[in-house]
């Protein structure tokens, strides 16, 4: 079971990096001190450490 | 006749604001969206005052930016049909006076101005009546009823708003005046 209990699918992770990413490219705020300057590395980065400010809203569970 | 209205909007906020304080931002993204624009049933908003409340915050893809619904108070400035407004002639052209309301201009024809045959003089820049002698000049204040309103979504410049002035109690404010005077004196 261990391997379903993470909090996001790899969709919603997928998805979640991708909209921080293409944020982080168009001027926001980076959150997390880094020498990095590819947007995906960032947001990837941020993932980890599970300071991207998005939630997911599932529709039906 | 100026309104304060409760209205909710949708804004698009840009990644480059997101690190500052939300409200501010919102309210900021609201001004510049819906200050000065014209719409068919509400009117003209004219600012913006407080946010009220704001749900969302929602992502689109392919899109940066992040959508919230935002609940706020606004002044909107609704011309009446029917409704008496006071204001000043901005400008006087050969076939009627432009009057100032506020964040429009109403056009008041040279055929509603008075019961009198008025003509433009040019030289003067003003309108002036043939048997009564009134005149009507730019900065004069007026009092006039709306009769008709057709506003532009796409053009605000391009809404008019027609007024009259040929019932009682309507006309530039010192014709008014003298009238009062003739009356308090022929009751005497």
């Amino acid at each position: 079971m261990d391997k379903f209990d993470k909090k996001y699918t790899r969709f919603e992770k997928a998805r979640i990096i991708g909209a921080r990413g293409l944020q982080i490219a168009m001027g926001a705020p980076v959150l997390i001190s880094t020498k990095s300057y590819d947007p995906i590395d960032i947001a990837m980065l941020e993932f980890e450490k599970g300071v991207i400010p998005i939630t997911v809203k599932r529709m039906s569970k | 006749m100026y309104k304060e209205m409760r209205l909710v909007d949708t804004v698009r906020i840009p990644p480059g604001k997101l690190g500052s304080k939300t409200e501010d931002v919102i309210k900021e993204a609201l001004e510049e969206k819906l200050e000065g624009r014209v719409d068919k049933t509400l009117g003209s908003i004219v600012a913006v005052t407080k946010v009220v409340g704001i749900e969302g915050g929602r992502i689109l893809a392919g899109d940066g930016g992040v959508y919230y619904t935002a609940t706020f108070d606004a002044l909107v400035y609704v011309p009446e049909m029917q409704g008496i407004t006071e204001g000043n002639i901005v400008e006087v052209a050969e076939f009627g006076a432009f009057v100032c309301l506020g964040p429009l201009d109403g056009l008041l024809h040279v055929s509603q101005i008075a019961d009198d045959y008025i003509s433009y003089d040019e030289k003067n820049a003003r309108l002036v009546g043939k048997e009564s002698g009134k005149s009507l000049a730019e900065g004069d204040s007026v009092r006039a009823r709306i009769v008709a309103v057709s506003l532009n979504e796409h053009e605000p410049r391009e809404s008019k708003i027609g007024l009259t002035m040929r019932q009682t109690a309507l006309g530039k404010l010192e014709w008014l005046e003298e009238m009062r005077k003739k009356e308090a004196e022929e009751a005497k």
